[in-house]
């Protein structure tokens, strides 16, 4: 049975439609991130499947409760942690007694390890918190009951980096505990480090539910290269290149060999002062890496950087509208959307021979 | 059980503290005046100038005695209006106050029905009434042996039973309100308004064509001075309001079960 199912949600306040017809399931022992940017309907699906407001049509559960049923759902919330996007408490209120309070009503057996490991200062009344204190406070009380399943509504907001990290690391062991999470965020290099699989919503519709390691591999390669060679864009022939980009720079190579004429011409914008030609090429590239590595076989390579394509790029591909629903035409639609400006004009009109092996670019 | 009784009712220990000292400290002043004021003044000619819906408004009648003067500038005024209203709007802020400060969901993310986060919270608002119905009376007795004066102690006593009633009433509107409206300061000026209103029903009606109006007013069923000058208690009455409240509790109550949650 899934943790939380959800089929066919929809949810309209009249002149908006916050969720239309979402459909997904959040299987026991995942850590499953629902991404999508501000008022995409993120929040409208937490707040119905807690039970806070009720589906317009459309039906969902969680561990087994179907989100109508009050009754069912209170006796599911006490296996429920449930962390609201910017958690508000009482004010004249101390950390303590809320915490006392929330106990009082689930239980509180990892309070102390929690309030380690986050450190709110419990003692103070709550007006004098700041966000991340807030935050924190409100991670304590989601898990201090030790519950099966956690619902969280951007839980790291707020929160700085080494807090985050923190965070992090306590959802992938607790996860190793067996813990279900649903988590919130509009971030996505944050919940890529914890996600198992991720759900993209966009304007209350599901765009895409794939695997973190899915999204990873189709995202591909983030590659920076710079070779000494005069490159044209067109020349570029390498399968599964995307988003390319072709600059010709001038990278102060003084003090490479074939940069012959010295150190003093390298502020010189064209190559050609020093009598070598030097491109930059950058591009997202899904090809293997056999074929990169033959590509660049036939370039007098300088600099090369591979990196994990930021998800974020990967995240705006979605967002583009004739992609979102496509996703095994993903590559191909990807490549149509190249940028169509040529950067490559840079280069010098008549670029002098290198005095290398490199004059042979763009042949692999 | 009551777990939110318990906390809301002790968050509001110092505020109740604070506004029984205050009436004590006006029970106080009218009994020190009293003297005074009852040797100095002839009340009676006074009140008899007095147009007919402002007599009915604080019950001016037998203004020269310590029990009409009573009624008429602690009860009609101190219970009956002042904190009439203010029971509406204590009330009104219950549940909207959370919804406003987006604090609800929290809430209700924890193993509790609706039913029973309003109704804990609307528990919590009998700690103000109950102790300023206690102590009140115990501080207007002992005033009153301080200068001789004395007044009947069942009276007295029936003075504030009936008065829970009301208030009840009082806060029945402030949480219906409170459901109603998503915004504290909306959910409270209409309770608070809605509450001056039916008292100003009931007095500016007084007297006219239209005094039956009077009859939807809960202070009409709530009258300090028959009870302290005449001795008579409208138990009746006090079943009405009784039931209004039951009634106004639970339609708030359906209503905030079957609400969306802003």
């Amino acid at each position: 049975m899934s943790a939380i199912s959800i089929a066919g949600l929809t949810k309209d306040y009249g002149d908006v439609r916050a969720n239309d017809d979402v459909t997904l399931d959040v299987e026991p022992g995942e850590v499953f991130g629902y991404l999508g940017p501000n008022g995409a309907g993120k929040t409208t699906t937490i707040r119905t499947i807690m039970g806070f407001q009720s589906p317009t049509s459309g039906t969902a559960t969680v561990l087994g409760a179907p989100v109508t049923d009050e009754r069912a759902l209170v006796d599911a919330r006490e296996r429920i942690g449930y962390l609201p996007a910017n958690p508000a408490f009482d004010e004249e209120a101390t950390g303590r007694e809320v915490l006392d309070l929330h106990a009082s009503l689930k239980g509180d057996a990892r309070r102390a390890e929690l309030l380690e490991l986050f450190d709110v200062p419990v003692d103070r009344e709550i007006r004098g918190y700041s966000t991340g204190q807030k935050q924190k406070l409100g991670l304590v009380q989601a898990f201090m009951h030790d519950p099966d399943l956690l619902v969280m509504d951007e839980p790291t907001a707020g929160l700085d980096p080494l807090v985050q990290r923190t965070f992090n690391e306590f959802v992938r062991q607790e996860k190793a505990a067996g813990k279900t999470f649903f988590l919130s965020s509009h971030v996505l290099s944050e919940v890529r480090r914890v996600c198992d699989r991720i759900g993209i919503i966009r304007d209350g519709r599901i765009v895409e539910v794939a695997s973190v390691a899915d999204v990873l591999q189709r995202a591909g390669k983030y590659v920076r290269v710079r070779v000494a060679a005069d490159v044209d864009r067109e020349d570029v022939s390498l399968d599964g290149v995307h988003e390319l980009t072709v600059e010709s720079v001038d990278g102060g190579y003084a003090d490479l060999p074939m940069a012959t004429a010295g150190g003093d011409a390298s502020d010189e914008r064209n190559a050609d002062a020093t009598g070598t030609a030097l491109a930059e090429l950058t591009f997202t590239y899904t090809g293997s890496f056999d074929a990169l590595v033959d590509y660049l076989d036939g370039f007098h390579v300088l600099e090369l950087d591979v990196e994990e394509a930021p998800l974020e790029r990967v995240f705006m591909r979605f967002y583009d509208d004739d992609e979102t629903l496509d996703v095994d035409a993903e590559t191909d639609a990807t490549a149509g959307t190249e940028p169509t400006r040529d950067e490559s004009t840079e280069r010098g009109d008549d670029p002098m021979p290198a005095g290398t092996d490199a004059g042979h670019g763009g042949d692999a | 059980m009551f777990e939110f009784a318990r906390y809301y009712g002790s968050r509001r220990l110092k505020g109740t503290a604070v506004m029984t000292a205050g009436f004590a400290v006006l029970v106080a002043l009218y009994v020190w005046m009293f003297p005074s004021i009852s040797d100095g003044i002839d009340l009676d000619a006074y009140v008899a100038s007095l147009p007919p819906a402002l007599q009915q408004a604080f019950g001016l009648q037998a203004l020269n005695t310590i029990e009409g003067f009573l009624a008429a500038e602690l009860y009609a005024f101190g219970w009956v209006l002042l904190l009439g209203i203010y029971f509406a709007y204590a009330a009104a802020g219950l549940i909207a106050d959370d919804v406003d400060r987006g604090r609800m969901d929290m809430l209700l993310s924890l193993p509790v029905s609706r039913s029973k986060v309003l109704l804990e919270k609307f528990a919590s608002i009998l700690v103000p009434l109950v102790v300023l119905n206690v102590v009140t009376p115990v501080v207007v007795y002992l005033a009153l042996l301080g200068i001789d004066e004395s007044i009947s102690v069942t009276d007295l006593a029936m003075v504030h039973a009936l008065a829970v009633p009301y208030l009840l009433v009082a806060a029945g509107v402030g949480v219906l309100a409170s459901v109603v409206f998503d915004r504290a300061s909306v959910a409270q000026r209409v309770a608070a308004g809605g509450f001056f209103g039916f008292f100003l029903l009931d007095s500016v009606t007084a007297g006219t064509d239209v005094a039956w109006l009077g009859a939807l007013s809960p202070s009409r069923y709530y009258d300090p001075t028959a009870v302290l000058v005449a001795s008579e208690y409208d138990l009746q009455g006090a079943g009405l309001l009784l039931a209004a409240a039951v009634v106004l509790v639970l339609a708030s109550r359906a209503y905030f079960e079957r609400k969306d949650v802003a």
